[in-house]
C-alpha cells in the first residue's frame, strides 16, 4: 500500500485518528509521518522492529530443530534409504550401514538395555584386516583395564606394549 | 533304569533347549528394507552355503498355509514367517534339529534344538553351523557392536538361548508370577509356549536371555543354564510339596485328566494341552500308572491343528479337528494301535 499523503513511497505505519467524530484510518510512509508529527513512539507499531524480532525467534527455532536432527545428508541411509523418523518409529534398522548413520542416536538407547557397550563374543573369521585390528585393539584394551583394576602392573605393561605394536601396525595399513 | 524312566528323568522339567543366532549379509539391506531381487539373491546365497549341512530346503513364500502352520507348530519357523513373506525359506537337517530361516527379520536365523537341558551343546552345534556357513557368507559385523541385526536389541552376539520348561507345580502353588517377575529383573524373559504370562497353556514356559551385548555366548548360555537349573529345582520342590501336602487334589486332577483324554469324543486344542499337562504331572509324581511321559511329550505336537490335519492327510475345519483330536488321543493313550501322529519334530 502506498503512503496516502505522498503517494510515492510504501506506507509503513498505520494511524487511527478521530476527525469530526469519525474514525479515520491513515497509512503513511516514515517521512510523511514525521512531517505530520504523528506520534510514532507510543501509538504506532514498528513493523521493521517486529520483523527483526520475529526473524530472530525463527532462527532460534531452526537452531533448536537442527540440533534434534542429524546433519544435512544424513536424514536417510544412503544404502537402504531408511529415514530417521522410520528408525525411531519402528525401532528397526534397515541395513548394516544404518548403524553408522543413526548410530549416535540409536546406540546409547540399545546399550542402556544391555550388559555392556562392547561386543565381547564371537568374531567372524572372514572380516577385513582393518576390522580385525580394531576387534583386537578392543580386546587388548579391555584386558588392560582389567589388569590395572587388579593391580597386575607387569601384565598391564605387556598389554600396553602389545597395544602400541598394534597401533603402529594400524598406521602402516 | 529303563529307557522310559531315563527319558522321564532327563525331561521331567526341561523338555528342550534352543539356541538361535541372528546373522545378516554385509552391505545388503535387511529383509524388511530389501527389494525383491536382493531378497531372492540372499535366499539363493544362503541356500547354497547351507546345502551340504542342511539339505532339506523349501521356499516358504507360495507354500500352502497348512505347511507353514505345520512348521510353526513344530517351532521350526517363527510367527513372523507364519504369515507369508516374499522370498523366505527354511533349510533343515534330516533330524530337524538344525535349521536356518532365510529372510525372516534378519537374513539368517540359525536355530539349534536339543532335547532336555543342553544349552551348551545347542550353542556348540549352532556355533559350528555358523562357522560352516561363514565360509561362504560375509556377515554384517562391527568391532564394537558385534553382529548387526535388524532389531537393535539383538546386536552383539545376535544370540537368543532358551529352555522349554514344564512348570505345573509352580503354577498350581501360585509361585510362578513372583518367579517370572524376578527373572525379568535379572535380564531373562519368561513366556508361555502357548499363550501369554502365567496363564500359559499346558503350564509350558520358555525362559530366554534378553541381553546380547557385553557378554560372550558361553557366558549367556552358562548364566541361563544356572537359572534354569535353579528353576528346575524349585519346580521339583513344588511337585514334592504338592504330593505331600495336597496329594488327593493332585491325584484327582491327574485321574480326571486321564479320564477325559481317554474318553472324550470332542476335544479342543486348549483343553487337550491343559489335560496333557495335568496327566504329565500325575505320571511324573507316580500317581498315574501305565502311561509314559515320552508319549505325552509326543502328543503336545500331535494335538496341534496343522499336525492333526497332516496326519489325516486332509484339511479339516475346527469341529472336524475336535473330533479327530479326541479320537487320536483315545487311541494313543489307550495304547492300542501304536499309530502315532506324523512327527514333524522329534524333540518337541
Amino acid at each position: 500500500m502506498l503512503c496516502q499523503k505522498c503517494k510515492v513511497k510504501e506506507a509503513q505505519f498505520q494511524f487511527t485518528k478521530t476527525e469530526d467524530g469519525q474514525v479515520v484510518k491513515l497509512s503513511l510512509c516514515a517521512e510523511c509521518a514525521a512531517a505530520l508529527k504523528m506520534p510514532l513512539a507510543d501509538k504506532t507499531v514498528d513493523l521493521s522492529g517486529m520483523m527483526a524480532e520475529l526473524k530472530n525467534q525463527l532462527d532460534q527455532l531452526q537452531e533448536t530443530l537442527a540440533a534434534d536432527t542429524p546433519p544435512a545428508g544424513q536424514h536417510a541411509c544412503p544404502v537402504c534409504g531408511m529415514k530417521r523418523t522410520d528408525v525411531l518409529k519402528k525401532g528397526r534398522l534397515g541395513c548394516d550401514r544404518c548403524y553408522e548413520v543413526f548410530g549416535a542416536e540409536m546406540v546409547p538407547v540399545v546399550v542402556s538395555l544391555q550388559r555392556g557397550d562392547q561386543h565381547v563374543g564371537k568374531v567372524p573369521k572372514r572380516i577385513s584386516s582393518g576390522l580385525r585390528l580394531s576387534v583386537e585393539t578392543g580386546r587388548l584394551r579391555r584386558e588392560l583395564d582389567k589388569a590395572i583394576a587388579a593391580e597386575k602392573y607387569e601384565e598391564a605393561a605387556l598389554l600396553r606394549d602389545q597395544l602400541r605394536a598394534l597401533s603402529a601396525g594400524k598406521e602402516q595399513l | 533304569m529303563s529307557e522310559s524312566a531315563n527319558y522321564a528323568d532327563a525331561h521331567a522339567v526341561v523338555l528342550s533347549s534352543r539356541v538361535r543366532l541372528a546373522r545378516n549379509l554385509r552391505g545388503l539391506p535387511f529383509p524388511d528394507r530389501a527389494p525383491s531381487a536382493v531378497r531372492a539373491e540372499v535366499c539363493q546365497r544362503v541356500m547354497d552355503a547351507a546345502r551340504e549341512r542342511l539339505p532339506l530346503q523349501e521356499a516358504l513364500a507360495g507354500a500352502p498355509t497348512l505347511r507353514r502352520q505345520l512348521l510353526f507348530e513344530g517351532h521350526l519357523i517363527s510367527r513372523h514367517l507364519l504369515t507369508e513373506r516374499p522370498e523366505s525359506a527354511i533349510c533343515m537337517d534330516a533330524a530337524h534339529s538344525c535349521t536356518v530361516m532365510i529372510n525372516e527379520e534378519d537374513h539368517l536365523r540359525i536355530q539349534v534344538l536339543q532335547p532336555g537341558l543342553a544349552l551348551e551343546k545347542a550353542w556348540q552345534v549352532a556355533n559350528d553351523l555358523d562357522d560352516f556357513l561363514e565360509q561362504k557368507l560375509d556377515y554384517a559385523f562391527s568391532s564394537t557392536l558385534g553382529y548387526l541385526t535388524s532389531c537393535p536389541t539383538n546386536v552383539g552376539t545376535g544370540m537368543r538361548a532358551s529352555a522349554m520348561m514344564h512348570l505345573p507345580a509352580l503354577v498350581l502353588q501360585n509361585e510362578m508370577e513372583p518367579i517370572a517377575n524376578g527373572l525379568a529383573k535379572i535380564g531373562l524373559t519368561v513366556r508361555g509356549r502357548w499363550g501369554e504370562g502365567t496363564a500359559a497353556l499346558g503350564h509350558m514356559f520358555q525362559v530366554s536371555n534378553q541381553r546380547t551385548l557385553g557378554l560372550t555366548e558361553e557366558r549367556i548360555v552358562e548364566d541361563l543354564g544356572e537359572i534354569v537349573r535353579e528353576l528346575e529345582g524349585h519346580e521339583q520342590n513344588a511337585r514334592a510339596r504338592l504330593k505331600r501336602e495336597r496329594r488327593l487334589f493332585v491325584e484327582d486332577l491327574a485321574a480326571r485328566a486321564k479320564g477325559i483324554l481317554t474318553a472324550a469324543r470332542l476335544m479342543t486344542a486348549q483343553e487337550a494341552l491343559e489335560r496333557l499337562s495335568e496327566l504329565r504331572l500325575g505320571i511324573l509324581l507316580g500317581l498315574v500308572r501305565g502311561l509314559d511321559v515320552q508319549l505325552v511329550d509326543e502328543l503336545w505336537l500331535a494335538v496341534q491343528p496343522a499336525h492333526l490335519q497332516a496326519a489325516a492327510g486332509r484339511a479339516m475345519n475346527s469341529a472336524e479337528r475336535d473330533k479327530a483330536r479326541a479320537r487320536m488321543l483315545r487311541t494313543m493313550l489307550k495304547g492300542r494301535t501304536p499309530k502315532r501322529a506324523q512327527k514333524e519334530n522329534p524333540h518337541e
